[in-house]
């Protein structure tokens, strides 16, 4: 049952219409009961992972918080990191790591006999591990208390609106919403099915009818340059398109049970720049990674230097949780790189806008940035779209290749549309960027079309339905589900 | 011995590089071309150093200004005023 389901609608209808019948007091097992069987529809094989982690984090919680001193309640915490990394280490690392010693080894003609286990990728881990470190590091800093109540830590550890690709939240914002009696409130109801209607209409009329594009070009075993520029783009457009889709259809879910979780994007294809940008794509693991990883690892640090190998490790970090390949590595220090260089040049750079007098128009020079930010992060994700190592190196270079953005080469990789397929991509991408446009200029599409009449609002409310039902089309799952 | 409000100049000048006679009240993080997102780091840092306070992320965030340091240093005992 994934989130693009009717399977799925129904059974979140189910939920809903239960949540707000019985008392408040029952309602945490309505919600773990939902959680646990959302997610063993998904991956029944990995529920005991997923309870293991669970009972291992409440009660590690419990005993960081009985320790007297606070180096105690560090080591304490530390032995607890260790052992959930050991978890996600084990799933998600271990064939990678065996794979590269042995490459290497093979290399050097040295014999290797460990054998290559057949380990599968538990859903969610990635997500579920890093909100149990957050909570541990909290408790052992005393920013969290640990919770007592297991059924309440057990919901915030599986929440199912959130569970498979986050948002990643953190223990001290989710839990005193779920102890809370959440009323049934109609503004809760309405922005929730806008918000999921939204979602549908994103991953269906966007995402899932340019995957196929898009891969059609990088399965491909001799793209033409254009192809992978064209396709390059089109998989940014697909990528955040699939992504914030899934946000919505979590906030909407969670919203409708009166549960708000943090938004995740801010139309990052709009940022000036790379350090924009993470802080406006996938917003709560970049805050994780502040938090967790580069505040702790900026202590005591005083030169830019050693900020910027910071940094670097920081997004090393990032590109290994997303995926064990070299291939996210090196999108991660591409990303890194990027802003080592963006925070070194940056004097040099505004005195180059002001040699060519960019500077004094800020609209342009806003838009010269938002497009050379956008294509950087386009050619980053060469890499995170190429199926090896040897692959993404051949493509990027094909992306860099100048003659590969001729015009007349670009307009001939449209050919991997048919017309059918470019009009409806056309007319759905404009509707995407009309609503972000009108963010852009309010603060929120949707309460600006509450102030519309009640013909506007329902035309555009059945042109998301009816665009849905006759224009979607669902492909295979979230591309950051599989994480 | 250096008062806690010259050793919180002092923390300033040596984390972002900054001229002695400068406007001190209103400098604000994001502003100024030393104080950039990276820049706030080592201050943070020099200022964790000179005072023997743990500033965590949140309180990071929270520091985003001259006087709004003060403000937070002082919650976390650090005299600006009776010394």
């Amino acid at each position: 049952m994934t989130f693009i389901s009717i399977e799925f609608l129904l059974f979140f209808a189910v939920i809903v219409f239960t949540y707000y019948l019985i008392p408040h007091r029952w309602r945490w097992i309505l919600l773990l009961a939902a959680s646990y069987g959302f997610y063993a529809t998904l991956s029944s094989y990995f529920i005991l992972l997923l309870l293991a982690s669970t009972a291992f984090t409440y009660f590690t919680g419990i005993i960081i918080e009985k320790q007297e001193t606070k180096k105690q309640k560090k080591k304490v915490m530390l032995v607890g990191i260790c052992a959930l990394l050991f978890f996600l280490g084990w799933f998600k690392y271990f064939n990678f790591a065996n794979d590269s010693v042995r490459a290497i080894l093979t290399y050097m003609d040295w014999n290797y006999a460990l054998p290559y286990q057949e380990i599968v990728l538990p859903l969610a881990i990635s997500f579920y591990t890093f909100q149990a470190v957050s909570y541990l590091v909290d408790i052992s800093k005393g920013k969290q208390k640990a919770e007592r109540h297991y059924g309440y830590f057990s919901i915030y550890f599986a929440f199912f609106p959130q569970l498979v690709a986050g948002p990643i939240e953190r223990a001290k914002k989710l839990l005193p919403q779920f102890k809370v009696e959440q009323t049934l409130k109609y503004e809760n109801l309405s922005y929730g099915m806008k918000r999921i209607a939204w979602g549908f209409f994103k991953k269906t009329l966007i995402a899932d009818r340019l995957a196929p594009i898009v891969a059609s070009v990088y399965d491909s075993p001799d793209p033409t340059g254009s192809q992978i520029v064209l396709a390059t783009i089109l998989f940014s457009i697909q990528l955040y398109a699939d992504f914030s889709a899934l946000s919505d259809i979590a906030i909407g879910c969670a919203r409708m049970l009166g549960i708000k979780l943090t938004e995740n994007f801010k139309q990052p294809h709009f940022a000036v720049s790379i350090a924009d940008f993470w802080s406006r794509w996938h917003i709560t693991l970049s805050t994780w990674l502040r938090d967790y990883i580069f505040v702790p690892l900026c202590k005591g640090k005083k030169k830019r230097s050693e900020i910027y190998l910071v940094i670097m490790i920081t997004f090393l970090i990032s590109g290994i949780w997303h995926g064990a390949a070299w291939s996210f590595i090196l999108w991660g220090l591409i990303h890194g790189f990027y802003r080592v260089f963006g925070d070194h040049t940056k004097h040099f750079r505004g005195k180059m806008a002001t040699f060519i007098q960019l500077d004094k128009s800020p609209t342009l020079h806003k838009w010269v940035k938002i497009s050379i930010t956008f294509l950087l992060v386009c050619f980053s994700r060469v890499f995170f779209r190429s199926d090896s190592v040897t692959d993404a190196f051949e493509n990027a270079q094909l992306f860099l290749t100048l003659n590969s953005w001729r015009p007349s080469g670009i307009m001939e990789a449209f050919e991997l549309f048919s017309l059918l397929d470019l009009v409806v991509f056309i007319f759905f991408f404009t509707v995407v960027q009309l609503f972000q446009y009108i963010e852009r200029k309010n603060t929120s599409t949707w309460n600006w079309l509450s102030q519309r009449s009640a013909f506007a609002r329902f035309a555009v409310y059945i042109l998301i339905i009816v665009s849905v039902l006759v224009f979607g089309v669902s492909g295979q799952g979230f591309v950051y589900g599989g994480f | 011995m250096m008062k806690n409000i010259e050793k919180y100049r002092s923390a300033f000048i040596d984390a972002l590089e900054l001229e002695e006679d400068e406007a001190w009240g209103d400098l604000a993080l994001g502003e100024t071309r030393e104080w950039d997102s990276l820049g706030h780091m080592i201050l943070i840092s020099t200022i964790e150093d000179v005072f023997d306070v743990s500033l965590d992320s949140e309180w990071i965030t929270e520091f985003n200004s001259y006087q709004s340091g003060m403000e937070l240093l002082n919650r976390l005992g650090v005299d600006f005023v009776n010394e």
